[in-house]
């Protein structure tokens, strides 16, 4: 039989087919059809995988746009399909990854810039969800959060509250104990936390190279509105204001900002003070700006944003803050207790030698020594701080052997470094030089505090 | 108010004590308590007490100051 059939026209059936019918026995139709077949004569579905032999098709054979991602169904394409390099950064869309990510829950680490966003680490309060009173001297409150009222005479508490939305157990809430509807242009109250510069040195913010951020948190206020905030940097002459609205009383929120990186301004890179991200509960004029532009001066929210400050007992929850690279937002990302724990000891840590009295144990705070006879003194160590520590300590502690001991109530620190520092007291009496001496307090309220907060 | 103090060795400590809280506040630049005490200092906010508790004079303070980080 001969090896091939030339035929020039091609005429269809009645029924409109053509067809090629093979003798009883033959299995293979085999072709070559050097001159293809217009994608137009395939129809859709007549060709599936399985009738395709591996190595068929090379990439070469597929033009650029030719497969979209709805053609390819679930698991067609596997892992050791792909040959490295194959698919190019440029070949994804921006956010495709992130989006995945953030819908399935899963997390790249430590991208979150804030430390303590879910708030959980709160060592001033000696009891839970203590008040603070906002001050101008802007206290911290739960670890790495200020809050300040500055030139106004309204007044607020802030706490950590156990108010808080799924996937959160701890929120900041500040409350109005006093409302103040007429602020003075320069006054602010604020809510904030400062980032050091080597945090966040990779985004490049005061050079040409400055990368997007993108700030995700939830909020609940009892009151609705239009809301607002700031980026700005540590020396508070470049802001980015940004407005965030509450659609619903008493209802946790997630909102989104994207900030595009500052290419202007001094954010430093190193141990210093960088970013400082601000929320404004009520801000005079003067401390007030446009919305998401870049402006050199210092702003803490937006004009026309509504003042929590004016209304008495008026409340607002904030947690799960996070700000990170990008101009996408992903799921929000937990860190260990013990992880965000250590963060925030970077900058402060209280060690409080609290008796229960439960089982008249005394809880020590180390071992001095008798230097002299009237002079103690005991190293202390913490954990590393960002610079050498302000050094408080509040009580008294009981030096002593089982032969003598004197209770004392005022220590000096001697030059504090980043991890020990030396306690001592020169002014007390009847020790034996040499002596080691159990320390230990024999009360509620003695702490020792290290504080190298921004 | 800020004080004086004299450090483990029995001469003038590397540091100032803020009364208000009777906070040891080492002379680093970097440290945030450090940096405020200098701000209010040069702005005539706060004074300085000696070791014995006298007031510094606005020379004595200047002085003083001028040693400092």
């Amino acid at each position: 039989m001969a090896g091939k059939i030339i035929v020039s026209t091609l005429q269809s059936d009645t029924d409109n087919s053509i067809s090629f019918v093979a003798n009883t026995g033959a299995t293979i139709f085999s072709a070559n059809i050097s001159h293809g077949i217009a994608g137009s004569f395939i129809a859709n579905g007549s060709i599936t995988g399985a009738k395709i032999a591996l190595g068929t098709i090379t990439g070469d054979d597929i033009a650029t746009g030719q497969i979209t991602g709805n053609l390819l169904t679930a698991n067609c394409v596997s892992g050791n399909n792909i040959v490295a390099n194959t698919i190019s950064n440029t070949s994804i869309q921006t956010g495709a990854v992130e989006n995945y990510m953030s819908a399935v829950g899963l997390d790249f680490g430590m991208r979150n810039r804030i430390i303590n966003g879910t708030m959980i680490v709160d060592q001033r309060a000696n009891t839970v969800g203590a008040n603070t009173v906002i001050s101008s001297n802007a206290p911290y409150t739960v670890d790495r959060w200020r809050a300040q009222i500055s030139q106004h005479n309204g007044s607020m508490n802030v706490r950590q509250d156990s108010t808080s939305t799924a996937g959160f157990t701890k929120s900041l809430r500040a409350i109005v104990t006093t409302a103040n509807t007429s602020l003075p242009a320069t006054s602010v109250t604020r809510v904030w936390t400062n980032i050091e510069g080597l945090n966040v040195a990779d985004l490049g913010f005061g050079t040409a190279n400055a990368k997007p951020v993108t700030l995700s948190f939830w909020v609940r206020s009892s009151n609705t509105g239009t809301f607002s905030g700031a980026l700005t940097n540590y020396d508070e002459v470049r802001s980015y204001p940004f407005e965030y609205t509450i659609n619903t009383a008493n209802t946790f929120e997630r909102k989104v900002i994207t900030i595009p990186g500052d290419t202007s301004g001094n954010w430093s890179s190193n141990t210093d003070g960088s970013f400082a991200l601000n929320f404004s509960l009520g801000t005079g004029t003067t401390n007030l700006g446009t919305a998401n532009a870049w402006t050199g001066s210092w702003k803490v929210g937006t004009t026309g944003s509504f003042s929590l400050a004016g209304v008495l007992n008026a409340t607002w929850y904030l947690t799960g803050v996070q700000l990170e690279e990008g101009s996408v937002p992903t799921s929000f990302e937990y860190r260990q207790f013990g992880t965000e724990f250590d963060l925030c000891r970077r900058y402060f840590e209280i060690v409080r030698l609290t008796n229960d009295g439960s089982l008249n144990q005394y809880p020590g705070a180390g071992v001095a020594m008798a230097w002299g006879t009237t002079d103690v003194r005991m190293t202390l160590q913490y954990y590393p701080k960002r610079t050498n520590p302000t050094c408080v300590m509040s009580g008294s502690i009981r030096l002593a052997t089982s032969a003598y001991g004197a209770t004392l109530t005022s220590f000096t620190f001697d030059s504090p470094g980043p991890v020990t520092v030396l306690m001592y007291n020169s002014s007390t009496s009847g020790f034996t030089t040499g002596n080691a001496l159990q320390a230990f307090s024999q009360n509620n309220t003695t702490f020792i505090s290290f504080n190298s907060e921004l | 108010m800020y004080k004086q103090y004299i450090g483990a060795n029995g001469s003038l400590a590397n540091g100032i004590l803020r009364l208000s809280d009777n906070a040891c506040i080492p002379f680093d630049p970097a440290n945030t308590d450090y940096a405020n005490f200098k701000k209010e200092i040069l702005a005539d906010e706060a004074q300085i007490q000696d070791v014995d508790g006298n007031v510094m004079t606005q020379s004595e303070t200047d002085a003083f100051i001028g040693t400092l980080p």
